[in-house]
């Protein structure tokens, strides 16, 4: 396998991350140089499992904190989302100039509104608009498993190949696979002292998403290998810092923490654990299952969770995996880091900072750019909090 | 809208009447207590007036409060009290201004907040939202109010609309949405049903639709009566004519309205009555929600002879039978139906057109049929919703269409401290000089 050959090559799985992570993308690159297709995509909404059914590899995009915007502003609007604005512009800028198309899911008003200024301006040839529903109702599974059905249709249409039943399947065991193993590398932040810093954790989630998905699995997997063999270090633990967000994919923001004076030792990000802990059942109808886990597994505050009999019930739905993180990673308190013009995470901010802090953790709430300008800023207000937890 | 100012001597008479209809909105929720019947917070476009007004609830609307408040320029106390609980200050203001007031109301042990425009909104026994296509506060909107009414059951149903894709037929797919929507709108009531405990009365709701349908009709026919020269009626009455519409959907007093304002402006154009004091320019209304708090902008555009006889805010209707809806005897599917097309109408012109979109198609057909000289575009920074994608429509405009004078002017719906008057009025007077530019070469 072609994964295994890399790997090899560089050795272990924290250089290859490394590598990956900081030349984002270039693997999807090779592989379309050797007649591969790529389609990226935006969000943890978009099923990867049917792309790679499709026999196409997914590349989820990012942006660049480090790089200012200067193309983007004049098409896209500067109340857009800062993350959506930077991935846009770094788009112009040709970094993905290798897509083969993309596909936007319905996440969010910053990336349906932009769905047009998207597609106008990067013309690529494959476009798909997967219009997700809010919802996770009965009614919403049924028209998001039809709206699966007429994006798998526009797939089989560009590559002139079917997607069976069968393809789906096995990308669906490929990818509950691929979550398998980053839960395991997960697990090993439990421990006092995690086998894995925050920081490199980053850089491992950022790269696992730029690869298809056999070898995601691979490099996690080695890098699992690779930080059991570590030893456990002397001193003294520092205080265990969850981090939650949206599209919060960059080092940055984690040493940011991290040189605070704390260890990252959870997320409940959407390149994150929201990604990892939720599988895909195998149902008769694969599409069925893929639904049910875009919609009701998947805790995005995109979709409208109305579970419950009464508010802290629907609160419970809602965000009782945090708490449960919060437990089982022992965590002491929360950065809550929500991108400015953000509507669905920015409504939940005190629904959600009152409901962690009734867990005895302290939260720390941010509203910030997707830019590395910003975050001196930050780090003195990390400082401030971790001073305050201590 | 509807603020207490006196109205402009040209005004419509029409839009003098609208502080009264907002202001029988709001004390309605304060009345309905008394009446034993039940208030329901409500966002526009939901799909669920009919719903509403058939099953007697009263609809507390949000975005009606907020508009109120600033144009009373009284916002700021429940954006403050809002972003104290850390509502950021660039979510959509409708939404933090009825949550810092709900916020407010609350800790008064549900008094009503001293000095609340108009008596202000009743505490509402349930929520209506809708996760729709329409933004995002459709849905997070009733979950964040839920914090601070935590007693108050909400509701949220559906009401999705085919993306636009040139390379893909939409017609193929409206059944599916349509019929999503209408089992969202059963939902919705069926939880009406089991907070009010009573059942719904179809023949009432079937009655309702369709005198729906004659609103939406009336109000297109009435709107398009200012294609007249010099027109009857601008977009700065239209930001208060469209109240009927938007809040009172599903009422006889909503069509009565839209009949008396259509006998007005034809009263006017027989008279030749326009606007402006000379009509120099014709501007459509391209896009965005306007600043509730400097509605005098409009009458600053009209005493440069500039007048609005069209604009595409708030004039969410069609006429019925362009939208060639299929025949239906559920009035649920029927709103769906109604929904569901209008979002799509303008897809086929755009396919018609390589490299137009549905967006751009209605605001070349407004330039053509209301004889427009340039396009205004408003961008509120707190609602991506109607304003994100703005630049991109003037941009394809221009490009398949003519290189048309534009102006997008920034600011925000509700929070004031966007706005600078005398900026604005100087984009305002190179605007103007642009279209002089352009007529003066066409001569
Ligand atoms: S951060 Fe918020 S606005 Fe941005 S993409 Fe995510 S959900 Fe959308
Ligand atoms: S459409 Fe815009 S202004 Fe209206 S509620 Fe939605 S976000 Fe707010």
């Amino acid at each position: 396998m072609k994964g295994k050959k890399m790997m090899e090559q560089y050795g272990n799985g924290l250089a290859l991350a490394e590598k990956h992570y900081s030349q984002y993308g270039s693997r999807a690159k090779a592989l379309k140089a050797e007649g591969r297709k790529v389609i990226g995509y935006l969000s943890a909404l978009a099923p990867v499992e049917i792309i790679t059914a499709a026999g196409i590899i997914p590349l989820r995009l990012k942006g660049n904190v480090s790089e200012a915007i200067t193309k983007a502003d004049a098409h896209m609007e500067t109340i857009v989302c800062p993350f959506i604005r930077n991935v846009f512009d770094t788009a112009l800028k040709g970094k993905y100039d290798f897509l083969d198309g993309m596909v936007l899911p319905h996440q969010c008003d910053s990336i349906d509104r932009t769905n047009d200024v998207w597609s106008y301006n990067l013309n690529l040839p494959y476009w798909h608009f997967l219009n997700f529903p809010h919802l996770t109702d009965d009614p919403s599974i049924e028209f998001t498993k039809s709206i699966l059905r007429i994006f798998i249709d526009t797939l089989e249409k560009y590559t002139g190949n079917a997607i069976t039943d069968e393809a789906l399947v096995q990308a669906v065991k490929a990818h509950n696979e691929n979550r398998r193993v980053m839960r395991e590398l997960y697990s090993l932040r439990k421990a006092d002292y995690p086998l894995i810093s925050g920081a490199e954790m980053m850089k491992v989630l950022v790269a696992a998403m730029s690869l298809p998905v056999e070898e995601s699995s691979a490099l996690i997997g080695d890098v699992i290998k690779e930080v059991k063999l570590r030893g456990v270090p002397n001193g003294t633990s520092l205080s265990r810092i969850m981090l939650i967000g949206d599209q919060i994919d960059d080092v940055a923001i984690v040493e940011t923490i991290e040189s605070a004076g704390a260890n990252l030792v959870m997320d409940d990000l959407s390149i994150g654990s929201k990604m990892y802990w939720a599988d895909v059942d195998i149902t008769p109808d694969p599409v069925q299952g893929i639904a049910e886990r875009y919609l009701k597994k998947l805790k995005l505050p995109t979709t409208c969770i109305t579970a419950g009999n009464n508010y802290q019930e629907n609160l419970e739905a809602r965000f009782g995996h945090i708490k449960q993180n919060i437990k089982d990673f022992k965590v002491d308190g929360v950065v809550l880091f929500i991108y400015k013009f953000c509507d669905p995470y920015g409504f939940e901010v005190p629904a959600m900072k009152s409901f962690i802090e009734t867990a005895g953790v302290p939260v720390l709430y941010l509203e910030d750019e997707y830019s590395s300008s910003t975050l001196p800023r930050m780090k003195t207000r990390v400082e401030a909090f971790l001073e305050m937890i201590a | 809208m509807a603020d207490d100012k006196k109205p402009r001597a040209l005004a419509t008479q029409a839009a003098a009447k609208i502080p009264k209809f907002v202001r029988g909105n709001m004390s309605a929720t304060l009345k309905a207590k008394e009446e034993g019947k039940k208030v329901a917070y409500a966002y526009i476009n939901d799909g669920q007036d009919e719903i509403m007004r058939a099953m007697d609830i009263v609809p507390a609307w949000g975005e009606s409060f907020s508009g109120v408040c600033a144009a009373k320029r009284d916002a700021e106390q429940y954006l403050q009290k809002a972003e104290s609980d850390n509502f950021s200050r660039s979510l959509c203001t409708y939404a933090t201004c009825t949550l810092g007031f709900d916020m407010l109301r609350e800790e008064m042990g549900g008094e009503m907040p001293p000095g609340a425009p108009w008596g202000g909104m009743g505490r509402p026994d349930m929520i209506i939202g809708s996760g729709q296509q329409l933004c995002d506060p459709r849905f997070k909107w009733p979950q964040a109010t839920q914090h601070y009414l935590q007693d108050v059951p909400v509701f949220v149903g559906s009401m999705y609309y085919p993306p636009w894709d040139p390379n893909m037929d939409h017609k193929g797919q409206e059944k599916i949405y349509v019929k999503y929507a209408t089992e969202e709108l059963r939902a919705c009531v069926s939880f009406c049903e089991k907070h009010i405990g009573k059942k719904m009365d179809w023949d009432k709701l079937a009655a309702l639709v369709d005198l729906t349908d004659r609103t939406w009709d009336i109000f297109i026919d009435t709107y398009e009566l200012r294609k007249a020269i010099p027109t009857p009626m601008d977009t700065g009455d239209a930001m208060n004519t469209m109240v009927p519409l938007t809040f009172n959907l599903g009422t006889q007093e909503a069509y009565d309205f839209y009949a008396d304002l259509n006998l007005e402006l034809r009263q006017k154009i027989e008279q030749k009555q326009g606007v402006a004091d000379e009509e120099k320019y014709r501007i459509l209304w391209g896009a965005g929600l306007p600043s509730w708090f400097a509605l005098g902008d409009f009458q600053y555009f009209n005493s440069k002879g500039a007048v609005f006889p069209v604009e595409t805010t708030y004039r969410n209707a069609e006429k019925v039978e362009r939208l060639n809806l299929p025949k239906t005897n559920d009035p649920l599917e029927h709103i769906a139906w109604r929904w569901v097309r209008f979002w799509t109408h303008w897809y086929d012109k755009a396919r018609n057109r390589p490299g137009s979109i549905p967006k751009v198609e209605r605001i070349i057909e407004y330039i053509e049929d209301y004889k427009c000289d340039g396009v205004v575009f408003h961008s509120a920074f707190s609602c991506r919703s109607w304003h994100a994608g703005i630049v991109q429509q003037a941009e394809i405009l221009r490009k398949i269409y003519k290189d048309i004078p534009v102006l997008i002017m920034e600011g925000d719906i509700v929070d004031i401290s966007s706005y600078n008057e005398a900026d604005t009025h100087n984009r305002i007077d190179a605007f103007i000089e642009a279209l002089e530019t352009v007529r003066s070469k066409g001569n």
